[in-house]
């Protein structure tokens, strides 16, 4: 082969290995601004992947909807239609199968856990349980997080969600209204 | 991966854009390098150290992107990414090591969809396409760079990769799953006695000897009368997943065998490279009758142990009539378990076993 040619294909791989991150990173930016946002509450524990490096799961509070409905299969995809409660927090109204025909409702699609058969309750697996944080940082934030809720004070920590035609992209996981990264910092 | 390391531990204090420009650097740093090497045709380790950096560089980049805007995205589709986009250029930097990082990496993928999924693991049939997709290039290595020391390396992880992943083709049938395994080691044997690939130091022949030590692993297995009565328990399905994948490997070793036929490479009769379609008659045989085929498979491996002592005393190898006394000698030591017999029997027939290989040797050493 040439090496013009060679050259040529080159270039197209290229072009395609850039485009993947890329597609990914304006998918996201216009989430982030077009989306509407909803605050998730929340609690911390600290994982590791083995290349994208610590981040904590999030375990929200909203993660289960009461429903007699009781077929659902493991990872089955399904709309979950989100609300908010008295305080401003993100609620769950409706979980469905398909996509349903609201004008004002936003929803987000994710995955079905479990159904538990004695409280009739769905278990919601939400697409944005993770939140990278740097490598020293992710213990720390789930032991503040855990020294935060030992006291008297009611919880608060959150996460920021933005939501736009199904998908969402989680921000920031909010600690007594500063950023978590920040709050580790503040209480080191 | 050393640029990443240290700015890691600054990372919550850069901007998100910030990040995003590091998140590419690697990546365009990599491809400027690749270009710049097939312009002015630089030399192969040139390519090759470069191809290497940049398949980790697409694989960081995609990484860094994810953990930027938190994305959960489950590891196997995240592996699939990187190794599609990585494929080519095997291809166009006529690459070794991104061959064998390809095929790394598809193993690794396809465990992951494959086994480390809980209890509702998907068959990751892109397992097989991505490795069919590097064969072509393996053609290549096999025809002009067979003594090379890549190409004996691609001929053991090729065979060990199959090997690990069959498992997950495997849904609910596993009896099936057995006899498939049967018939991988069969096929693999067959492949490793192709007149080019046996040509190899056995040691650089990854096919014959995976072959060889997997059925005998798998005979002994089956050499127990508990294995066909659960056989009969087990299957009832024929139109299953399973079953399907058999009779492909089945068509795809008597193929081979016919085409070694045609091409006059069955010199000698060499019972190993008939053992698939020997196991697959008494496989059938066992779905009704149990006892019928543990007489069978006994008988069958005893004369493979036979055969090995033969094709070592032939060849003058003691490492290979080693290994039939050792077959022999598992069957009866497994026989033990099965049945009851006196002890004073059981040491004079271990003790018979062990002059067995003191005189088989020695004569060996004589000759």
């Amino acid at each position: 082969m040439k090496t013009i040619h060679l050259f040529i294909l080159f270039l197209i791989l290229a072009l395609a290995q850039l485009f993947v991150p890329t597609k990914m990173i304006l998918n996201q930016e216009n989430i982030l601004e077009t989306g509407i946002i909803y605050k998730f509450k929340t609690q911390p524990i600290d994982p590791s992947d083995p290349f994208r490096g610590k981040y904590i799961t999030l375990n929200y509070e909203a993660r289960s909807f009461k429903t007699k409905d009781s077929v659902w299969e493991r990872n089955e995809t399904i709309y979950v239609y989100l609300k908010k409660d008295s305080l401003g927090y993100a609620a769950v109204d409706q979980v469905s199968k398909v996509i349903l025909e609201y004008d004002d409702k936003n929803y987000i699609q994710a995955k079905a856990k479990w159904y538990r058969n004695y409280t009739d309750e769905l278990q919601i697996e939400f697409p944005f349980n993770r939140f990278y944080m740097e490598e020293t940082k992710a213990y720390d934030a789930e032991i503040a997080v855990r020294n935060r809720q030992r006291d008297s004070l009611p919880n608060n920590t959150h996460a920021l969600v933005y939501v736009k035609e199904g998908e969402a992209v989680l921000k920031d996981v909010i600690i007594d209204d500063i950023s978590i990264k920040d709050y580790v910092e503040k209480e080191n | 991966m050393g640029i990443i390391l240290i700015l890691a531990h600054n990372w919550d204090d850069f901007s998100r854009s910030v990040k995003t420009i590091f998140a590419f650097l690697p990546l365009v740093i990599g491809q400027l390098i690749i270009g710049y090497s097939i312009l002015k045709k630089k030399g192969k380790i040139w390519k090759e150290s470069s191809g290497v950096f940049l398949f980790f560089a697409v694989g960081s980049s995609i990484a860094l992107v994810s953990q930027i805007y938190n994305m959960p995205g489950d590891i196997s589709s995240y592996l699939l990414t990187w190794i599609i986009l990585c494929l080519p250029l095997v291809y166009l930097l006529k690459s070794q090591a991104l061959a064998v990082l390809h095929i790394v990496f598809t193993t690794y993928y396809a465990c992951v969809s494959g086994y480390f999924y809980g209890i509702s693991h998907d068959t990751p049939w892109w397992y097989l396409v991505l490795l069919i997709a590097v064969l072509p290039y393996y053609g290549i290595l096999l025809k002009h760079h067979f003594r090379s020391s890549i190409t004996s390396v691609i001929n053991w992880l090729i065979p060990l990769s199959v090997i690990i992943l069959m498992g997950t083709f495997v849904n609910n049938n596993d009896t099936y799953g057995y006899l498939m395994y049967v018939l991988l080691f069969g096929l693999f044997y067959n492949i490793g006695k192709v007149p080019r690939v046996n040509k190899q130091k056995l040691r650089k022949n990854g096919y014959l000897v995976l072959g060889f030590l997997g059925t005998i692993y798998m005979l002994i297995l089956s050499s127990f009368n508990w294995f066909w009565k659960d056989l009969l328990n087990d299957i009832s399905d024929f139109n299953s997943q399973e079953l399907y994948m058999s009779l492909i490997l089945f068509f795809t070793s008597l193929g081979l065998l016919v085409y070694s036929y045609i091409n006059k490479w069955l010199v000698e009769v060499n019972l190993f490279q008939y053992v698939f379609i020997l196991f697959s008659l008494i496989f059938f045989i066992g779905m009704n009758n149990s006892g019928i085929s543990t007489i069978l498979i006994n008988l069958l491996v005893l004369m493979l142990g036979v055969m090995a002592m033969k094709i070592g005393s032939e060849k003058l190898h003691l490492g290979i009539l080693n290994y039939g006394l050792l077959i022999i000698t598992i069957l009866i030591a497994c026989r033990f378990f099965d049945t009851n017999i006196s002890f004073v029997f059981r040491g004079l027939l271990f003790v018979g076993l062990g002059v067995g290989f003191f005189f088989a040797n020695y004569a060996m050493m004589k000759r």
